[in-house]
């Protein structure tokens, strides 16, 4: 097995602390000679932000994988960083509960991983994202401080919510090493509704028809371009076709069961084509592969740069519209009800910057919306402004706080929005 | 502030946003001297009322240049101080920006000013299918901005989250005048400040728009009334509800002594030997709800409930929440004052801390009665006492800080969504450690470096000193007036 994260990170050694204390002294350690300290959990992001140059050490949280306290009645969860979600959702499972967080490679991926990078998946519609049910976390700032944020109960007024403003920072304000979630019940049952959509208008249509269906979809997905045209999943998708629809539903097997009657009812009214229903097995497969979509092996020798792109909701087919005409043997997946849409490019990496920068920022920038690389091949080297986009207004905000969580850079350097500092 | 201070300070203010925007006598100021919590007091030396978000940004502008702390304030419901002028300073009403600025269905969000009336929201969505989940009791009143500011909750937070969880974007005055936006769509290109700003007390920013996610009003209810001979029975049924994995939109307990006060009240025939009611709502889609009805009525009578009524009616359903929403209120008849405290622990504690609040009731010789969001662990002990007799409010404030300190002990907190204001201070450094105090300090310095927003309160000062500098600060004359 490789080293995780030498493929992507200029690592000069791994470390592999076994607790808190390890991990304080080491992140101390890098703070002192003002090198750069890369944290890593499963492995499975590290193409997420852009490529760092810098020679650090590699700070892996893989041994803290301890589960901490399980309340189950509470509905609350304490692990460890690096526990992977699989490990984590096994041990919900046993209570019939979960955490309704779609992550591709939940063998790998790990709890502290998936709220660094926070990026959300199909149930976002329905059951919210990460940042809705962190509560809690343990963590190790940039000069070696552990400091907590939160606590372990699900309705807490007290103080700045420091689990938020971590989450979705890609380690570059601390290094998580312990979680406190908020988990739900499992459903007793999950289903799927897939239909073909002719054409943009009627895709637009059966989707703000959506908005005011009877029934509470947990996922409302838009799927296009090759890497779905067979998918036998997706029952027949006539080749006249631009794209499908699949909307996840999920309850008591009585809600699950009247709501699949009444969502055929107002898609047939709304003018969609016959759907395919998936239950169970089938189910869980399709699910699966929407989740997987942005990390999937490339049927070819080369990964694909996926970028991840935020519109508001009646954008979305606007926009995969769009993203289609940049790159029409692309792939794309919609978390439509939501306006976040990944895009699994058929380009090449040299050419990603232009699209990006030339074409489709400057067309999102009108609508409001944001576009990221969400993960680029090995040597790809995609920098900071291709990654990430120019800086925002709220930039100097961010940078300070940076200053104050990280005064000497150490976290993440290179990666994210953030200025290397001087020297 | 020197008097002369003060005057040009207030001149200028007024040549701004006009002479009837701005409140400086005495008279006029003693209405702002406190909020919902009326135990300390202190008069600003300035009321400003801004109709746009760029007055609010010249209102700060100014107050920089004299060095001079504002304070930003809603309807002023806070139970914690959130709106206290601790230090005096400019007190900005978001009240005259109360415009709903944009209801879009298909986006599912509406966008609002901060002084637009949580109810107000909810009256301009009825008809849609829409709603803005947060509902806390003060909403008839409290402002979106206020709910923003101390991440409001109430009865419903156990299936649809806090304000924190419906917040897609906000636009705010940072200290130094200028103004953010963030969102509605996510930009991954950066930190998520919207989570810190949410239930930052106007510490970080005044909040001046808001845009929030819109929840589609259930297809149908059930909602169910259990009587239980004791505390610990409905704490029982409520945890083996959850631990069946049925997650009501709402559970709320009332304890004896409010239910004898509802009683006295608005007779609704409850029995005044029961130990503790329960309010329980399941909704969705009416196909789950028979049956789920049907595992909580049994759950409640496996728990020894004497009687488990269900409303057959929507008006049976208003009437059973009448008798929760006007408990707080029929407690008035109970005694000339009252205090609602607010705590949360794990929602396995709760049997725990109810327990020790009769026992700290007993020890303080304070007659204490409760309402609680069981769902979610959160209690509102309300302390009963005369204001007028200063023992009994001594014992009150002893009582009040053994209650939340045993909060505390059974790993919970001391606020689930009043906020620390300045009520709770003092417990910031009994809940957390100096490191993750330091942690809240460095982004309060991030944010808002010259520390003239909201000062003195959510955080403790380091040192007492600390706070007086910045009183001292507030009284010098400006460099530039």
């Amino acid at each position: 097995m490789t080293q995780p994260g030498a493929d992507h990170l200029p690592l000069t050694e791994l470390l592999t602390p076994a607790d808190l204390a390890g991990v304080a002294d080491a992140v101390r350690r890098s703070c002192e000679r003002a090198t750069p300290l890369y944290p890593i959990g499963g492995g499975t992001r590290l193409s997420y932000g852009a490529v760092p140059v810098e020679p650090g050490v590699g700070l892996s949280l893989g041994r803290l994988d301890r589960l901490v306290d399980y309340p189950a009645r509470d509905l609350t969860i304490t692990v460890q960083a690096g526990m992977t979600l699989a490990e984590l959702a096994g041990r919900l499972a046993a209570e019939g509960q979960r955490l309704p967080v779609d992550v591709p490679r939940p063998d790998r991926a790990t709890v502290g991983g998936v709220l660094s990078t926070s990026v959300p998946g199909p149930r976002q519609y329905g059951c919210g994202t990460i940042r809705d049910y962190v509560i809690g976390l343990r963590a190790v700032d940039g000069s070696g401080t552990p400091f907590a944020g939160g606590g372990r109960v699900v309705k807490n007024a007290a103080g700045y919510d420091l689990c938020r403003l971590l989450t979705g920072s890609l380690g570059t304000l601390a290094v998580i090493v312990e979680v406190t979630l908020m988990v739900k019940p499992r459903p007793e049952c999950s289903a799927l509704l897939a239909c073909p959509l002719c054409d943009w208008e009627h895709a637009e249509r059966l989707l703000a028809g959506l908005v005011h269906s009877s029934t509470l979809p947990a996922a409302i997905e838009l799927v296009a371009g090759p890497a779905w045209q067979d998918d036998p999943l997706l029952g027949p998708l006539p080749p006249s076709c631009v794209a499908g629809l699949v909307v996840g539903l999920e309850g008591t097997a009585a809600e699950v069961e009247w709501m699949i009657g009444r969502l055929q009812e107002e898609l047939g009214q709304a003018g969609g084509k016959a759907s395919t229903i998936l239950q169970d097995a089938q189910a869980d497969l399709l699910w699966g592969r929407l989740t997987e979509f942005p990390s999937a092996p490339a049927p070819g020798a080369l990964e694909p740069v996926v970028l991840r792109v935020h519109v508001l909701p009646d954008q979305t087919v606007q926009t995969v519209e769009d993203l289609l005409r940049l790159d029409p043997a692309g792939s794309v997946l919609a978390h439509a009800g939501n306006g976040m849409i990944l895009a699994r490019l058929s380009l090449a990496p040299d050419r990603v910057a232009e699209l990006l920068e030339g074409r489709l920022r400057p067309e999102l920038s009108g609508r409001g919306g944001s576009a990221v690389v969400l993960s680029q091949p090995t040597g790809a080297g995609l920098g900071p402004v291709t990654v990430w986009g120019p800086r925002g207004p709220a930039h100097a905000l961010m940078q300070s706080i940076k200053d104050q969580f990280d005064p000497r850079h150490v976290l993440n350097r290179g990666r994210f929005v953030f200025a290397s500092p001087t020297r | 502030m020197t008097t002369t201070a003060t005057a040009s300070l207030v001149r200028e203010l007024r040549r701004r946003l006009g002479a009837d925007n701005v409140l400086s006598a005495p008279s006029e100021l003693v209405a702002y001297d406190c909020d919902g919590y009326t135990l300390e007091r202190n008069r600003p030396e300035a009321v400003v009322f801004p109709r746009s978000t760029r007055e609010v940004a010249e209102v700060v502008g100014l107050c920089g240049r004299y060095d001079v702390p504002l304070v930003p304030r809603g309807a002023g419901t806070s139970l914690a101080g959130g709106c206290l002028p601790l230090h005096g300073g400019v007190v900005v009403m978001l009240t005259r920006m109360k415009r709903i600025l944009h209801v879009d269905l298909r986006n599912r969000l509406a966008v609002a000013e901060a002084g637009v009336p949580n109810v107000q929201l909810s009256r301009a969505l009825a008809g849609t299918g829409y709603h803005f989940a947060p509902d806390p009791s003060s909403q008839v009143a409290s402002t979106l901005g206020g709910n923003v500011a101390t991440n409001a909750g109430g009865p419903h937070t156990l299936k649809y989250g806090v304000t924190a969880n419906h917040v897609l974007g906000l636009e705010a005055v940072l200290g130094d005048g200028s103004v953010l936006q963030l969102g509605p769509v996510p930009d991954p290109a950066g930190l998520d400040l919207l989570g810190p700003l949410v239930g930052s007390e106007g510490t970080l920013a005044i909040v001046t728009r808001v845009w929030v996610r819109l929840t589609p009003n259930p297809q149908d209810y059930r909602t169910l009334r259990a009587i239980f001979d004791t505390v610990d029975d409905a704490t029982n049924a409520v945890s083996a509800i959850i631990g069946a994995g049925i997650v009501p939109a709402a559970m709320e307990l009332m304890d004896q002594g409010i239910v004898a006060a509802v009683e006295a009240a608005y007779h609704f025939g409850f029995p005044l030997d029961a130990g503790a009611i329960a309010v329980i709502e399941l909704d969705g889609p009416t196909a789950g709800l028979d049956e789920q009805q049907r595992r909580v009525d049994a759950f409640c009578r496996q728990w020894h409930a004497r009687e488990v009524l269900q409303a057959a009616t929507a008006r049976e359903r208003e009437e059973l929440w009448k008798c929760r929403k006007m408990a707080v209120g029929a407690v008035g008849r109970l005694s000339p004052s009252y205090c609602i405290q607010d705590g949360v622990v794990p929602r396995t504690r709760l049997p725990e801390i109810l327990r020790q609040i009769v026992e700290i009731a007993a020890r303080h010789g304070v007659r204490i009665v409760n309402v609680a969001h069981a769902g979610d662990g959160n209690v509102h002990p309300i302390l009963l006492f005369d204001e007028r007799d200063p023992t009994q409010v001594a014992r009150v404030l002893a009582a009040g800080r053994d209650l939340l300190e045993a909060c505390i002990q059974c790993g919970g907190s001391v606020t689930a969504e009043h906020g620390i204001g300045v009520e709770k201070l003092e417990f910031m450094d009994r809940q957390f450690a100096p490191a993750d105090l330091e942690a809240m300090r460095r982004l309060r310095r991030a944010m808002d470096p010259a520390g003239r927003l909201n000062p003195g309160k959510l955080l403790p000062s380091r040192s007492p000193e600390a706070a007086c500098g910045l009183a001292e600060t507030a009284r010098n004359q400006p460099q530039t007036p």
